[in-house]
């Protein structure tokens, strides 16, 4: 046994240490020395202590851990920090332990009348700590905000193994850098998030969906022009090719589903306008869901397509705005061929975003790329970054500078999350 | 003082008319809404990113250290000028560079003052919900640099929720663009995010994405009067249990009821413990529900008069006493200090009963008013800046005040940052190891301290 997986069963305990069968608990082709369940912030505070001074390798997952560049690390499993500690319907905030299940914690919420927006990354295996640690900007964004406005404070395990925390349960706080925030979307390269007060909603009052059949991807984008152009802001307004919508329901095209949550009257009243436009633009069947049951049902599926296209390596996500998805739809094409048949288009009609799948991403993500920025978007994240300030011929090592002299600050060694790369 | 030659170069970089170095022409830009001063020995005026790109690299090369500055509506002495600093003034990047409506965008220099791109959006009937108490003289800059509030923070959220990207001029004069025109174009970290609130310490704000938004279909005014503050608080929380997140909870006390009533005559009851102006806005044909609900908790929680706004006019004059409140206590002392604890919500009574408890403590005059959706309580300290013994006491008062709000869970500064003001109390707030993650992001992005040395923390 090697000293560390030695200290490791010190730590948590020899049943919580894992080093034969560890498939379960891993995703990618490498192989760490352990996988380790901490049972507390202190245990994970020790864990990662251990592994700085030892200079080991560290992910971290709430079911699952992805091993790219964890060959003979740890692999942190917080699944057994999955209690919600405090409930304050008040306050509207909840102290929760970032291993509990996304999903489980949003239902749990819901029987208490409060709500939760961010949808779960991957149904299955997404925890609270995934959560805020991939801090995604979800199909309903638009109308709730990203994922990080619902982190009011956290505590936290630094590279080296010290504790912190931060925040209050002030919806309000310019009290020093705003780490609160910051923190989301680090995905663990700045430390393990242990506890985490998130910020919840009143429970809405009613619930309407709006299905659609419709003949292309471009009768559905100028139909969520119109919806927009009615004032009127759904919770989701999505199309999905035909492919990933049977998944859902058995559509002849491009199904459109459309979230309405809110109070009686306007949700009532905005699923007969947008079925309407929805009709307007060419849907050869359309239905407003009114029982909750197959609403939650309608929903339950979108989240499983939903953890498909997040856990697919061959795509492209870009941004154009909400009114140019109709231009970015009509010229898509013409770089990964006919989308009808593609095996998965997304468009998020109210945060102009489109998802593609490709089996040539990164050569398509340059030409895509060169298509949202003539819209006035760009590839998300880091490689759209790097995309973007290519095309300007400007400084992006300037960006990457920035982003690798605070996470040295934070983790001199280097050990956290080795997968990601700037 | 800057050599004849430092001045030259900045000359030759800004134009002589955008760079100042006598006493009296720096004056009016070496103090804020602190009263306190500053010890500058240059104001300069940047027109173009570029030109602030020179003047940093200038800066970095002399060792001088620069302090960023909009409108100086500042009230944690966030813009006061460091010794031998350069106050760099951001009023003349005014420019808004682009308004698209469909895409909910605007791109705006950070000069551009908060109302005059509400009043540009208006016209179109879009707005951008940050708000803050100085809207009409405060910049975009500078509302960035605090990540500034407003009443209607409640339902919409601060500063920071409404900036998609921003252009930075960073410590060593680079620029960089941080996030895009929409919430999933940050490069991995979300450097907006560590940037707005930063109080021009980890750079210099040169062009901003605001997310703009459609004004929405129907909006219902509410005023709600009530006998204690108790009261009015408790209705604050069963409004919120009721389900219902109003744009706006304002709550002004019996002190601020009576001088707002000396100075306006907004007819509000001088006998009322407390008052709240309630909000609401969204689809029409929920509001009138949500108004019920809210009448029906006012009445429960002992409301002595509720009125609803009929028409344009009852909806200013409800709002008429919010707006002059600040300025009406003017007839008490002549001078203010304000305050901007925050609490959790449910500690608000406390909150109020332990600012009563301060006022006896001090003997001190104190008017409360407050974003009470938020928890966020501005006690103003009423005192004559000429009387020595009663300035003592409004800083004595006022630590006071925020160990109060942290002893309920809260924070020093809902709103208006920590500039100086409030850096001694950073270490009451925060633990060692938190501030030590504070001083790492400061020395990731400027090592050297010269972004507004001595802001938030020192290194």
């Amino acid at each position: 046994m090697s000293d560390i997986v030695a200290k490791l069963k010190g730590i948590v305990g020899e049943e919580y240490v894992v080093t034969a069968d560890m498939s379960q608990y891993l995703r990618g082709n490498e192989q760490p020395q352990a996988v380790v369940f901490p049972g507390s912030t202190e245990d994970v505070a020790g864990i990662v202590k251990a592994a700085y001074d030892a200079g080991i390798k560290v992910n971290v997952g709430g079911k699952v851990v992805d091993t790219k560049g964890l060959t003979g690390g740890i692999a942190i499993v917080m699944s057994r920090m999955n209690q919600i500690e405090e409930v304050d319907p008040e306050n509207l905030t909840c102290w929760v332990q970032a291993g509990m299940n996304h999903q489980e914690f949003v239902e749990k919420i819901l029987e208490k009348n409060l709500y939760f927006p961010p949808e779960p990354y991957a149904v299955s295996t997404s925890s609270i700590g995934g959560c805020f640690g991939i801090g995604d900007v979800d199909t309903k964004a638009f109308n709730y905000l990203p994922t990080r406005t619902y982190i009011l404070a956290y505590e936290s395990v630094l590279p080296t193994g010290e504790v912190y925390k931060i925040g209050t349960k002030c919806i309000k706080c310019v009290s020093g850098y705003d780490l609160i925030h910051f923190i989301t979307g680090t995905r663990a390269t700045l430390g393990i998030l242990t506890r985490v007060l998130v910020k919840l909603l009143p429970k809405p009052q009613a619930y309407r969906a709006v299905v659609a059949d419709m003949p292309s991807l471009g009768a559905a984008a100028q139909a969520f022009k119109a919806i927009q152009k009615r004032k009127i802001f759904p919770t989701r307004l999505n199309a999905l090719c035909k492919a990933l919508g049977n998944e859902i329901m058995e559509t002849k095209g491009v199904l459109v589903l459309v979230d309405l949550e809110g109070f009686p009257a306007s949700t009532a009243q905005n699923a007969l306008e947008v079925e309407a436009e929805l009709r307007i633009a060419g849907a050869t069947f359309s239905k407003i869901v009114e029982d909750k049951a197959e609403y939650d049902e309608l929903w339950a599926k979108w989240l499983k397509v939903r953890e498909k296209i997040n856990l697919q390596e061959n795509k492209v996500k870009f941004t154009v705005g909400p009114a140019k998805v109709p231009n970015a739809i009509a010229s898509l094409a013409g770089i990964v061929g006919n989308l009808e048949e593609n095996p998965g288009v997304l468009v998020e009609g109210l945060n102009g975003k489109l998802t593609v799948f490709t089996e040539n991403a990164e050569n398509d993500a340059v030409a895509i790329n060169k298509l949202a920025m003539s819209l006035g978007g760009n590839v998300c994240g880091l490689l759209g970054n790097k995309l973007k300030s290519k095309a300007y011929n400007e400084d992006h090592n300037e960006i990457i500078n920035v982003l690798n002299s605070i996470r040295s600050q934070f983790d001199p060694k280097g050990i956290m999350a080795p997968g990601i790369k700037f | 003082m800057l050599s004849q030659s430092q001045v030259n170069k900045l000359k030759s970089i800004l134009g002589d008319k955008d760079v100042i170095t006598s006493k009296i022409g720096m004056y009016a830009y070496g103090y804020d809404g602190t009263m306190l001063e500053g010890a500058h020995v240059a104001v300069v005026f940047p027109e173009s990113t570029q030109e602030v790109v020179e003047v940093v690299n200038f800066c970095r090369e002399q060792g001088i250290a620069l302090v960023p500055r909009g409108a100086g509506t500042n009230v944690s002495g966030g813009t006061l000028p460091s010794e031998g600093s350069i106050v760099i003034n951001f009023a003349r990047m005014n420019k808004v560079l682009e308004i698209d409506l469909e895409n909910y965008v605007a791109i705006v220099e950070p000069g551009v003052v908060n109302w005059d791109i509400q009043e540009i959006l208006a016209k179109y009937g879009y707005y951008y919900p940050p708000d803050p108490a100085s809207w009409k003289a405060s910049t975009i800059g500078g509302n960035l640099g605090e990540s500034s509030g407003g009443p209607k923070c409640f339902k919409y959220g601060v500063t920071r929720d409404f900036i998609y990207g921003l252009e930075v001029v960073l410590p060593n004069g680079k620029v960089i663009w941080v996030g895009g025109r929409d919430f999933s174009s940050e490069p991995m970290y979300d450097l907006t995010r560590i940037i707005v609130g930063s109080e021009g310490t980890l750079g210099f704000i040169t062009k901003a994405a605001l997310r703009i938004q459609p004004v929405p279909q129907a909006k219902r005014t509410m005023l709600g009067i009530f006998n204690t503050p108790e009261d009015c608080s408790q209705a604050v929380a069963d409004i919120v249990a009721a389900g219902i997140i109003p744009t706006t909870l304002e709550m002004m006390d019996n002190l601020i009821i009576n001088t707002t009533e000396d100075y306006a005559h907004a007819g509000n009851p001088r006998d009322a413990g407390a008052l709240i102006i309630i909000e609401v806005d969204g689809y029409a044909a929920d509001l009138d529900a949500q108004v019920e609900t809210i009448r029906k908790v006012c009445e429960k929680d002992n409301a002595k008069e509720f009125r609803i706004a009929k028409s344009a006019a009852e909806v200013d004059q409800i709002w008429l006493a919010r707006r002059v409140a600040f300025g009406s206590v003017a007839r008490v002392k002549p001078n203010y200090g304000i305050n901007d604890i925050t609490v959790p919500r449910s500690e608000f009574p406390k909150a109020i009963a332990g600012i009563e408890k301060v006022k006896k403590d001090f003997g001190a005059t104190i008017g409360i008013v407050a974003h009470a959706g938020d928890g966020n309580l501005h006690p103003l300290i009423l005192y004559d800046q000429r009387n020595k013994e009663e300035v003592d006491l409004l800083h004595k008062a006022e630590m006071v005040l925020c160990e109060l709000a942290l002893s309920l869970g809260g924070t020093v500064s809902g709103e208006h940052g920590i500039g100086i003001l409030k850096k001694a109390l950073m270490p009451k707030e925060f633990g060692e190891q938190t501030l030590n993650v504070f001083k790492k992001i400061k020395r990731a992005f400027d090592p050297q301290n010269k972004f507004n040395p001595g802001k938030i923390i020192d290194l």
